[in-house]
């Protein structure tokens, strides 16, 4: 987890909680995560976003896929009223966590919270979804033959 | 008051503050091309579109007489020291409105103008001459305004709507979907595809297996039965694209190649030689001879060896399940060796200024068989079967808008007396996780 000290601003933190520890999940497994929120200071929030996403890394443009999507704008359920939260899904078939040459996809949990100043901070949690070994380039054409 | 930041981290947890100048800017830029459109519309119709359609409509016709004929010249300063100087055959003419006598000088039509004073002086001539009664049509609200020919400029008509109108729909498109994007989260966009969306000019994302976000729909692998197996699978071949490319680049080049040639032809029967011209023409002629040559040595290529085919007894594929393979070659001649492959390929697809540049990385390559000193024969062709099993914990097939991990069988030939050849036939692999977890087959087997 990465932290962002900023001088003259409130310094947010979300402390999240899988419910399988070493944040590996199979597909169609069920996911539930529990997230703490601190350090919001004086900030007055106006909303919070909850997401289950998936998204590409690599070369490539980033890609973006949302499996599961909560907006919260109700004030008994913000900051300060609530500090924490939960929420969870049942995850897709596909894609995959995949950590390829050129090509990675990666699945993650993030909370947003949006100021009303109108900046927002997000916190990202990643956690992998299915067992794909990693990928290696291939220096030849033919690595191995199949049948004797 | 904050302003707000340009650049942010990308990972992990951050502030983001970026956002608002780049939907400010995104829109500000939209905004400007669709009030340019509005504005470059607005003069043409206003100065171009409404004067001619007045011309068609209001003015009223006449019969006018002859009075004089004369060059109209008008001057226009493009820049200090520059006058440029255009003429233009006019009549003046006598006509009557609302029966009172008038007489004006013809306002001449676009294509009667011309910068070159000899050739407007040779229009002269073709006007009706002195003392002839003529039609006409003069401007009821200033009849001193009186035309000889009525019509309309569709070529204008066509740059009236298309130029503006592209601004427009460019500009107005982009501004919904930046005013839609105002202030949204990535996450709340991306699970919102709405009309702005689907508008986005680079919307390219592939169709997927219902079901199975991200695994491209394989409907289009599954149409062709196969003779052996249950399904014969589509070609992709880079050979045909690059000679394809050649082709259309041959005919292009060699089509600009005989317009010089042609003109530097009528020079000569003319009597004159440009050595300018000649001198260009060699090396044209050299490359679009080597265009050709090129263009017909793949075609030989391409046709001499021979189709390949390949079947495969189920499809989609799953990992850790076995499929049997065929392949058919045809042609004729000794191919030296035949390899069938399975591989699995990532593409990324990423801008670089203003270039869109893919990159491609085989991952994964198995060598599933190989067969020594093929004889081919026209009256029939080779057919070899062969067993393939996907590794246990195989990457499923994945297709997003600029990355995608693909799985094809590449067949690669060598033959005796031609250069080796590749072909392609991409194939569609589901995750093995989905239909065990779920208890239940995730996509019903579309053959046994």
């Amino acid at each position: 987890m990465t932290r962002n000290h900023d001088r003259g601003r409130s310094q947010p933190q979300v402390d999240m909680f899988f419910d399988h520890a070493d944040r590996r999940y199979q597909p169609h497994d069920r996911l539930a995560v529990r997230y703490e929120m601190s350090g919001l200071g004086q900030d007055e929030v106006r909303a919070l976003e909850h997401s289950i996403v998936w998204y590409t890394e690599g070369k490539g443009e980033e890609d973006l896929g949302v499996h599961s999507f909560q907006r919260i704008t109700d004030e008994a359920l913000l900051p300060p009223a609530t500090m924490v939260g939960s929420f969870g899904t049942d995850l897709p078939a596909s894609p995959l966590s995949y950590e390829g040459v050129i090509v990675k996809i990666r699945w993650c949990v993030r909370v947003r919270i949006f100021f009303v100043g109108g900046r927002d901070f997000v916190s990202e949690h990643v956690f992998d979804v299915g067992t794909i070994p990693p990928a290696q380039r291939v220096a030849s054409r033919a690595v191995a033959v199949a049948e004797a | 008051m904050r302003l707000p930041r340009f650049f942010e981290k990308k990972r992990g947890e951050r502030r983001t503050g970026s956002q608002v100048w780049a939907s400010a800017g995104e829109a500000a830029f939209y905004a400007a091309l669709l009030v340019a459109g509005l504005v470059f519309g607005g003069l043409l119709v206003s100065g171009v579109a409404v004067p001619e359609w007045r011309l068609n409509h209001d003015f009223l016709p006449a019969r006018g007489v002859v009075l004089a004929k004369g060059l109209q010249r008008r001057s226009v300063a493009d820049s200090p020291g520059v006058v440029h100087t255009t003429w233009a055959p006019v009549v003046r003419l006598r006509f009557p409105v609302d029966g009172v006598t008038s007489t004006a000088w013809s306002r001449p039509s676009a294509a009667a103008v011309t910068p070159d004073r000899e050739t407007a002086l040779a229009r002269l001539g073709g006007l009706p001459e002195v003392g002839e009664e003529i039609p006409c049509w003069y401007d009821p609200e200033a009849p001193d305004t009186v035309v000889l020919k009525r019509g309309y400029n569709w070529a204008m008509w066509l740059l009236t709507l298309l130029l503006p109108g592209a601004l427009v729909a460019f500009g107005g498109s982009g501004l919904l979907r930046s005013v839609r994007a105002w202030g949204k989260s990535e996450e709340r966009r991306a699970a919102a595809v709405g009309l702005p969306e689907k508008l986005a000019p680079l919307g390219q994302t592939p169709a997927e297996t219902p079901g199975f976000p991200g695994v491209p729909a394989c409907d289009d692998l599954v149409n062709s039965p196969g003779t052996i197996l249950s399904y014969r699978l589509p070609i992709e071949s880079p050979e045909s694209w690059a000679l394809l490319g050649f082709g259309l680049f041959a005919l292009a080049w060699n089509a600009v190649l005989v317009v010089l040639a042609v003109g530097a032809g009528l020079d000569l029967m003319g009597g004159r030689i440009d050595w300018l011209l000649f001198g260009l023409l060699v090396p044209f002629a050299v490359v679009g001879i080597g265009g050709v040559v090129v263009f017909i040595r793949g075609l030989i290529l391409a046709t001499s060896v021979g189709p390949t085919q390949v079947e495969v007894s189920n499809h989609p594929l799953r990992p850790g399940r076995s499929y049997e393979v065929l392949v058919a070659q045809g042609g004729s001649g000794m191919l030296r060796s035949l390899e069938l492959f399975l591989e699995l390929e990532e593409q990324a697809t990423f801008r670089q200024g203003t270039d869109t540049r893919t990159e491609r990385a085989v991952v994964w390559s198995q060598l599933i068989k190989q067969w020594r000193e093929v004889e081919l024969s026209p009256a029939a062709r080779f057919e070899a079967e062969a067993t393939v099993r996907l590794p246990e914990r195989a990457m499923h097939s994945f297709h997003s808008e600029h990355n995608v991990v693909s799985w094809r069988f590449v067949v690669r030939g060598v033959p005796d007396r031609w250069p080796a050849f590749c072909r392609v036939f991409p194939v569609v692999v589901f995750p093995a996780e989905a239909a065990a977890r779920a208890g239940r087959p995730a996509v019903e087997e579309m053959a046994g």
